[in-house]
């Protein structure tokens, strides 16, 4: 790889020069091609610039792809360790459910995330930004796979569907934490002079995951019918769960 | 001093978004009917796909209705404001002419129509997660008042962020940052006040579950925006105090 280092906009400060981040692709470490699945999940991990480097630099489609692949292949695992709570239908159904509404929230909230992005003055094309929001999903699920052992040994031990649900939860939170932050690093990299709307839309990006989680409901616990007929928000679904009586069989 | 470009500047969405000055003063200046036929047609689209998400609440005939009203509304505005505007300009202190304010306006609404339209997805699943409109039921009056405080504020924020973008084009315009300030809070002004009142009058937008769907209230011509939103907010009030 010979590309040069790259000075993400010259002029105006970024996030990125207030902060004395190393330019990116100045270590030639960044520049290095990434390779398979393998190569892109190492990248995601260990190292992040050489994603954003490619994400900016390489040819996008050809990241964007396997990093939505991966992505919901894995959280299509995570979702088995959940629907294995209660088995049944639950052990198809809450995988498709979790895998659907993961990649509808990404859809959902892909416009308005180009949107601060520009706003923020980046000049990070729509690609590129799905290249981070692919990054930031890809980052989430493995971090999930990561606590699916300790998931599933949960849920093979405990009755309580609020305590599973709040398990799970936990553990989103977790990932979502380590996803934006490398969607913030991203966006540095990408010349985001002012990080108020990119704040703001991971406001928005959460609000909109939990809300799937009661929209697809029953994740968690058995499923008589795959999808709910009466809507509900999902602080009023879970106060509900939380002070529901304890439930005689989680199957 | 602005540079101007000799040709008006291609029209980019990413540019627009960022506000860059010179980009935005070349389009003003230079300003093309090719120019405004493309920011009228983003607003069409934006504003459109914002107004379809909101009225497919009560129906789709509502969604078609909706997706109708709301770019006109934004065009309409954006003729009275511009017209205000242009001759409050100068005596403000921007040098502004009639033509370049139009041009001005025009380019905020633009802005605020791309917002909208990154936001009608979030709608959809907004419309999607709320109680279907049932005659007579207390869920669906609280879902109505929800949706119109979710889109006023939707629709304030990317109002208020277009104009707020071309804080700095109108500083350029000469005067320095004071007089761009006081014509920016004018725009506000008329925009809150003109846009607000017409799109009272062009109601329903998202419509009520025990009224039948239509293109315009009969008694389009009485009541306020303001008495809706605090309307809303009292019905929301009520039905969660319960």
């Amino acid at each position: 790889m010979s590309q040069p280092p790259v000075n993400s906009t010259p002029g105006l400060p970024t996030v990125s020069t207030i902060t004395h981040e190393p330019v990116l692709g100045e270590d030639a470490a960044d520049r290095e091609m990434i390779a398979g699945p393998t190569g892109v999940i190492e990248a995601v991990l260990r190292h992040p610039r050489r994603l954003i480097y490619q994400l900016r630099h390489g040819v996008p489609g050809r990241l964007i792809s396997p990093l939505l692949v991966i992505a919901v292949l894995l959280i299509a695992v995570y979702g088995m360790i959940v629907g294995s709570f209660s088995g049944g239908i639950q052990w198809w159904a809450a995988p498709t459910k979790i895998a659907a509404g993961m990649f509808i929230t990404a859809a959902i909230c892909l416009p308005s995330l180009y949107i601060f992005a520009c706003l923020g003055g980046s000049p990070a094309k729509l690609h590129e930004v799905a290249g981070a929001l692919g990054g930031l999903l890809l980052l989430m699920t493995l971090l999930l796979i990561g606590f699916a052992p300790v998931s599933w040994l949960f849920s093979q031990s405990t009755e309580s569907v609020a305590m599973m649900g709040f398990l799970h939860l936990l553990f989103w939170v977790v990932a979502v934490r380590f996803g934006v932050r490398f969607l913030f690093a991203a966006f540095r990299h990408f010349g985001l002079r002012s990080e108020a709307g990119l704040k703001m839309w991971v406001m928005i990006f959460i609000l909109v995951s939990l809300q799937m989680t009661t929209a697809l409901r029953p994740l968690v616990g058995r499923a008589a019918i795959l999808l709910p007929k009466d809507k509900k928000f999902f602080a009023a679904y879970w106060l509900d769960c939380i002070s529901a009586p304890r439930v005689e069989s989680r199957r | 001093m602005i540079r101007l470009p000799t040709r008006a500047p291609a029209f980019n969405l990413n540019a627009l978004l960022r506000g860059e000055v010179e980009l935005l003063a070349g389009w003003i200046a230079r300003w093309t009917m090719g120019q405004t036929a493309r920011q009228t047609f983003t607003i069409v689209v934006g504003a459109g796909a914002f107004g379809a998400a909101m009225g497919s609440w009560r129906a789709p005939e509502q969604a078609f209705c909706s997706a109708v009203k709301l770019p006109f509304i934004l065009l309409v505005t954006a003729v009275g404001n511009a017209l205000l505007n242009g001759m409050l300009a100068p005596l403000i202190g921007v040098n502004l002419r009639l033509r370049e304010s139009f041009a001005a306006v025009l380019t905020s609404f633009t802005l605020a129509a791309v917002i909208l339209g990154a936001f009608s997805p979030l709608m959809g699943f907004l419309v999607w997660n709320l109680p279907r409109p049932t005659p007579g039921a207390a869920e669906s009056v609280a879902a109505h008042s929800v949706m119109v405080l979710i889109l006023v504020g939707m629709i304030a924020f990317a109002g208020v962020t277009a104009n707020v973008r071309l804080l700095q084009l109108l500083r350029r315009f000469g005067g320095g940052m004071a007089p761009a300030w006081r014509l920016l809070l004018a725009w506000l002004t008329v925009n809150l006040l003109l846009g607000s009142q017409l799109s009272w009058i062009a109601r329903p937008f998202i419509g009520r579950a025990d009224e039948p769907v239509r293109f315009l209230d009969p008694h389009a011509m009485s009541g306020n925006f303001f008495e809706e939103v605090l309307r809303a907010g009292g019905e929301l009030w009520i039905h969660f105090s319960r």
